[in-house]
């Protein structure tokens, strides 16, 4: 365990994360709604020590219920639409919505017509997007930055 | 021992299809003596026109064969009885096609999401539990952090799980129907996209089928190159692996150090093939990829320090008592239940079944492979975990060897006859998967994969009951199967 943390921190001094104390936070709600896990397994690296998301303010949290953030991966597959939306509808307001990687984006979409119903923003609106197939974790750690670095207008500002 | 490989389609199966209870009777008898004599259920899917029933076995020398069936009144004989493997997948050919299979009751639906309730049965598609103090608990499909979509219903008394229904396909793109059509080539984009985590296995195993049915066969630098993909890509996901079982129980620091190799094991596979995922690095019948003196050398000392680093963390992962002892007993799959459902992969292995489809792979660089059992092959959360290390240790040992030269661009060439079908059968991180591609001319007619977590989630539910529900998130992860390329 020892060896484990140590080889932790020496990675941590190597990798130098500048982290410039922002004073604010955003709470993330990840929906899966019809990728291939390749956003979602790119998202799941942010939070390892080479990127580490929440030392900069941004977590992925367990419900929508505390959420700022949706963070949607994936195609909207007509059996994942329903529960999507459930999620957006529970959470507070004023909420923001992120389209992470191509097929969210409606870029290169493949899939029958009868069991994708589109891109995110066929859906809900979509305040942030995050272009890739998928995008690596550094590109998604810097633009989802960019929600606490330059909010949208409808998050109040300081 | 020298194993002689054959490559055998049976075409008089393919052929004689027509619509009496003779031939009815011949498919059951040809599945039947199959699995009796040693071959195994490998998949089953639905001809072009819907007209008839292919189900594909394989043999453990590396054959394979398709037993075909043609519909008479809609309907086929359910081998389920014989083969349990075949359930999901006569399941799926009813919903998505609505096939029926004669002898196979109930056929609960599994893609198809009508939530039909019966007032004493409930809910159609989980089987009926009922008892003192039994209830249900629903989770999903969304889940409590960065984690595919999937439903999972557990009948539960107390916190004890009585039986397990999980419910997928939420995902599901209908990737194989939106390939019908297109050319040959552009199968490796779907197969690629049915699952990021076994993309490079998915488009191997395409390409193998398609190649088949082309008439082609690899070059020995083209098995290399393809076996370089295959092996960089079983690094990162076993990596992964080891990090999701920490983080099953809670061990932040075993996640984040295994969570960082499998960062690092990426940039490595993005240094080969250009991409971090291995997409666009498999195409049918040959390959663009070079690397020269210098990289290959580069990539191979990278991988060298890789290992130490790795096998450091390991044993120190083994050496933290209060997490080895969550392990044991664990989500326990035996042997006899791994042979049932047609387990695959580490999974099967963990359970003491010595197969790995690597061995036999005429198509790839896999001379002399021979599968790695661990020595206490219990098939509980342990023993999944121990076996992702045991490969590990062999898929180092294998890039080692085969990135002992550059790699250069290279094809295939003419080897067996053309024909209208062909199988491609490879071994994911999760297990054996099966692509079989029928052709139109230079068209896809019908494609079906048939990944290594789709014959495993039925052995994840099998390993649920008796175990406490707050163990199932282990446990799932000890399989650690994707949704994404079962739901396809
Ligand atoms: S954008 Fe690419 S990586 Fe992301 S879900 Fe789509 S196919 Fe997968």
């Amino acid at each position: 365990m020892f060896t484990l943390l140590r080889d932790l921190r020496r990675l941590r001094r190597d990798i130098g994360l500048i982290r410039p104390d922002r004073g604010r936070s955003l709470a993330i709600r990840h929906v899966d709604a019809g990728s291939c896990n390749g956003c979602d397994h790119e998202l799941t690296l942010t939070s390892s020590p080479a990127y580490d998301l929440q030392h900069l303010g941004l977590g992925i949290v367990a419900s929508p219920r505390h959420a700022d953030v949706l963070l949607v991966t994936g195609a909207i597959t007509t059996r994942m639409q329903g529960p999507l939306l459930t999620a957006y509808a529970a959470m507070p307001q004023p909420r923001l919505v992120a389209a992470l990687g191509d097929c969210a984006l409606g870029i290169g979409l493949l899939g029958d017509p009868t069991e994708v119903v589109g891109p995110l923003d066929a859906v809900l609106g979509v305040d942030l997007r995050i272009p890739g197939c998928p995008p690596t974790p550094d590109t998604i750690a810097a633009a989802l930055l960019t929600l606490i670095d330059n909010p949208p207008a409808v998050i109040p500002q300081r | 021992m020298s194993i002689e490989i054959t490559e055998t389609l049976g075409p008089d199966d393919l052929t004689s299809l027509s619509p009496t209870a003779d031939a009815a009777e011949r498919y059951r008898r040809r599945v039947r003596e199959s699995l009796e004599t040693g071959w195994r259920f490998a998949g089953l899917h639905v001809s072009p026109g819907a007209g008839s029933v292919r189900t594909l076995l394989a043999s453990p020398f590396g054959a394979t064969h398709l037993a075909g069936v043609a519909l008479a009144a809609g309907c086929v004989p359910s081998i389920v009885d014989l083969a349990p493997a075949a359930n999901w997948d006569e399941r799926e050919a009813h919903d998505l096609f609505g096939i029926g299979f004669t002898g196979h009751l109930p056929l609960r639906p599994l893609a198809d999401h009508d939530d039909r309730v019966d007032p004493i049965d409930g809910a159609a598609w989980t089987v009926p539990v009922t008892g003192t103090d039994a209830y249900q608990v629903a989770v999903g499909p969304i889940h409590a952090g960065v984690i595919e979509s999937g439903h999972f219903r557990f009948h539960l008394v107390g916190d004890r799980i009585l039986h397990l229904d999980a419910r997928l396909f939420y995902k599901h793109r209908g990737l194989e129907l939106a390939a019908v059509g297109a050319q040959l080539e552009q199968g490796t984009g779907y197969a690629a996209r049915a699952c990021a985590a076994c993309a490079v296995t998915n488009s191997v195993a395409y390409a193998h089928a398609a190649e088949q049915a082309l008439g082609l066969v690899p070059t020995a630098e083209l098995a290399r190159v393809r076996t370089v993909l295959l092996e960089l890509e079983r690094l990162w996901n076993h990596l992964n692996d080891i990090a999701a079982v920490c983080a099953g129980v809670g061990l932040a620091a075993g996640n984040n150090r295994f969570a960082a190799f499998t960062d690092r094991a990426r940039r490595v596979n993005a240094a080969v093939g250009g991409h971090r995922f291995g997409f666009g690095t498999v195409r049918v019948g040959g390959s663009d990829l070079g690397l020269g003196r210098g990289q290959v050398a580069a990539v191979r000392a990278d991988l060298g320090e890789l290992r130490q680093e790795v096998t450091t963390s390991w044993r120190e992962l083994l050496f933290n008592a209060s997490f080895a002892e969550r392990l044991p007993g664990v989500g326990t799959l035996s042997a006899d239940q791994a042979r049932q459902l047609g387990t695959v992969g580490p999974a099967a292995r963990a359970a003491g079944l010595a197969q790995d489809v690597r061995s036999i792979s005429p198509r790839l660089a896999y001379t002399g492979f021979e599968p790695v059992v661990p020595e206490r092959a219990l098939g509980d959360v342990q023993a999944r975990f121990e076996q992702r290390a045991l490969e590990l240790w062999q898929t180092f040992d294998l890039l080692d060897a085969l990135l002992d030269r550059p790699l250069v661009p290279a094809a295939g060439e003419p080897g067996g006859s053309a024909r209208q079908i062909g199988v491609g059968r490879v071994e994911s991180p999760r297990g054996a998967t099966s692509c079989v591609v029928e052709r139109d001319g230079s068209r896809i007619a019908r494609m079906r994969l048939r990944t290594g977590s789709y014959a495993n989630w039925p052995s994840v539910a099998a390993a649920a009951p008796g175990n406490l529900l707050p163990d199932f998130p282990l446990i799932n992860k000890s399989f650690e199967l994707c949704y994404s390329c079962a739901d396809r």
